[in-house]
């Protein structure tokens, strides 16, 4: 039992949820939008219009609440350490394991990422962890905290494992260690 | 009451870990991850001078030397799991004449590394006197040891107690006594004992990481000398908790008649017990707490953003301390000024009360607290009435 799993199940990487390629439009409200067409303006021309920023990715000034889907985009395409395979592939990151509180009125939002290691002894669940939680940190804005678990049940060493990776002073401590740093970036190579 | 921020200090590069009072002048030493400690006047909030090029890693902690004149010693403890004493000269810095020291940027010398520790030094503290220098680290063990002659120390324990990292050294204000805390959910105390140190108490309670653990001071107004100074801690648990001696044995309790020959052998043995919980205001990991020795105020910071202050009010069943007089008595805390956001968006790491040096102070009870941040921000804050 050396903690490696030879054999994992791996999901079809066009069943798994996202938001990338879908084509759905994005109802943007006229009032918050940056460029609003002058006809928008008119009032009979309903509701129902909707308008596609051509430059979306480049309009920052929105400030636009963040959802499970967006974690689950952001942490699904982390490679696994040890197979050729996302995380999003294996099933360690599933869409209904990641419960976003982004209340505006809040100072403070909260993301939980709940992992779903491919077998209950696997060795590297740490480094895992330490992978989502990096990633989460370099493309999260700083009102985010976030907490990342070992989903019950599914590790023989799980409640270790999450006291390790929500102490702040050993994921500090962490972030300065160059080889485990070495592995963490070679995980992320495969994030967009 | 209320918490109004004095002000803020331009950010460190990165997050300031710990922020530590001198405890004689106005000044306040950082502990950053950017590797540096910087030093701060009190009297004008003016960052005087910036102590680097020791450590390789983040400084986690540090430390004032207490009970010198004349000059400085400053104890950094870094996650290059080395300790650092460095030293300066205090010339102008007299009572009534601050200014003249803010101009003239002293040298910091670097005068040695303390080494042994085999991960990140969590924690360092020097006792009352400045006699013994207590360490922590990740690798679970916590060390004492005494500057032999200037520059030179000598290692006197070494104490693997916790079954994990120690996340806090402190000392009792008046006695030689240790406290640790852990990421094992404990607390331990340790003593000299006849040959050697040992641990004497064991306070279980907590059941997440206690981040801190501090002592009262005697002189504040809530001390009694009958129970002598409490112990406050802070955990991840979203916890305080204070905790009182109910007894002690063995040598601790005859240290001061007998000597220690005598006493060979036999078990040196304290029993605290938890005598309060603080309300739970914090929503995620408290860090710090401070427990003020003019007002017997505690505050604390944490995960969440939030200061809170906290006043006992009183005593829960005075009765049956009159049928039970080894009982001590639980007490009642209430909170009296909290501010959401101290540092914006960012986690709270460390407070501190502070006697109030600058301008504005009003008579030499007044206090501020210095909080710092993941935004590498340092704080002043003050407790107004209205």
């Amino acid at each position: 039992m050396d903690g490696k799993n030879a054999n994992p199940t791996i999901l079809n990487a066009s069943d798994l949820p996202t938001r990338r390629q879908a084509q759905q439009k994005k109802v943007t409200s006229p009032l918050t939008c940056g460029l609003v067409p002058a006809y928008a303006q008119d009032p009979f021309v309903g509701n129902n219009v909707e308008f596609s920023d051509p430059d979306e990715s480049q309009d920052d000034s929105v400030v636009e609440p963040i959802d499970e889907q967006e974690i689950y985009d952001l942490i699904a395409t982390i490679s696994d350490p040890e197979h050729p395979l996302t995380l999003g592939e294996l099933a360690v990151v599933q869409l209904q394991h990641i419960r976003v509180t982004d209340d505006p009125s809040e100072i403070i939002s909260n993301v939980l990422v709940e992992l779903t290691p491919t077998i209950n002894h696997c060795s590297l669940a740490t480094v895992i962890g330490l992978g989502v939680r990096v990633r989460l940190e370099q493309a999260l804005p700083p009102r985010f905290r976030l907490d990342v678990r070992i989903r019950e049940g599914t590790h023989a060493t799980g409640q270790q494992v999450n006291k390790q990776l929500n102490d702040k002073e050993r994921v500090a401590s962490a972030l300065e260690n160059e080889t485990l740093m070495g592995v963490v970036g070679k995980m992320l190579e495969t994030c967009k | 009451m209320r918490l109004q921020k004095v002000t803020s200090l331009p950010p460190q590069a990165e997050r300031v870990w710990q922020v530590a009072i001198h405890p004689t002048l106005p000044l306040v030493a950082t502990a950053s991850s950017d590797k540096t400690a910087r030093v701060i006047s009190l009297q004008t909030y003016n960052s005087l001078s910036t102590i680097e090029g020791g450590h390789k890693r983040s400084i986690r902690s540090v430390a004032w030397k207490p009970g010198l004149t004349g000059e400085s010693v400053l104890c950094t403890g870094s996650f290059d799991a080395t300790i650092g004493i460095w030293r300066r000269y205090e010339h102008d810095l007299d009572a009534g004449n601050g200014q003249g020291g803010d101009e003239e940027e002293e040298e910091w010398r670097f005068a040695l590394v303390l080494d042994g520790h085999e991960s990140e030094v969590k924690s360092v503290a020097w006792s009352a006197g400045g006699n013994f220098l207590a360490t922590c680290s990740r690798d679970k063990t916590v060390w004492i040891w005494e500057e032999i002659d200037e520059d030179n120390f000598e290692t006197l324990e070494v104490m693997q107690e916790h079954t994990q990292d120690v996340k806090c050294v402190t000392w009792h204000p008046e006695e030689v006594l240790l406290a640790s805390s852990s990421y094992d959910n404990t607390i331990r105390l340790y003593r000299e004992g006849s040959e050697d140190w040992v641990c004497c108490s064991l306070l279980e309670g907590h059941i997440a990481t206690v981040w801190t653990v501090e002592f009262e001071k005697p002189s504040s107004p809530r001390y009694r000398e009958e129970w002598g100074s409490r112990l406050a801690s802070c955990s991840d648990d979203l916890s305080i908790k204070v905790w009182t001696r109910i007894s002690r044995s063995g040598s601790a309790a005859e240290a001061k008649k007998a000597p220690p020959s005598i006493l060979r052998g036999e078990s040196i043995e304290e029993n605290w017990a938890e005598t309060s919980t603080l309300p739970q205001v914090h929503t995620r990991a408290v860090y710090k707490i401070s427990w003020s020795s003019k007002s017997g105020r505690i505050v604390s910071c944490g995960s969440d953003g939030r200061i809170v202050v906290y006043e006992e009010i009183s005593t829960v069943d005075t009765e049956m301390v009159e049928s039970d007089e080894r009982k001590p008595p639980k007490t009642e805390w209430k909170v009296v000024a909290e501010v959401g956001g101290a540092h914006g968006v960012f986690e709270v790491n460390c407070v501190q009360w502070s006697k109030r040096w600058d301008k504005d102070t009003k008579g030499e009870n007044d206090e501020v607290i210095v909080s710092c941040g993941d935004d590498g921000v340092v704080s002043i804050w003050e407790l107004a009435n209205t």
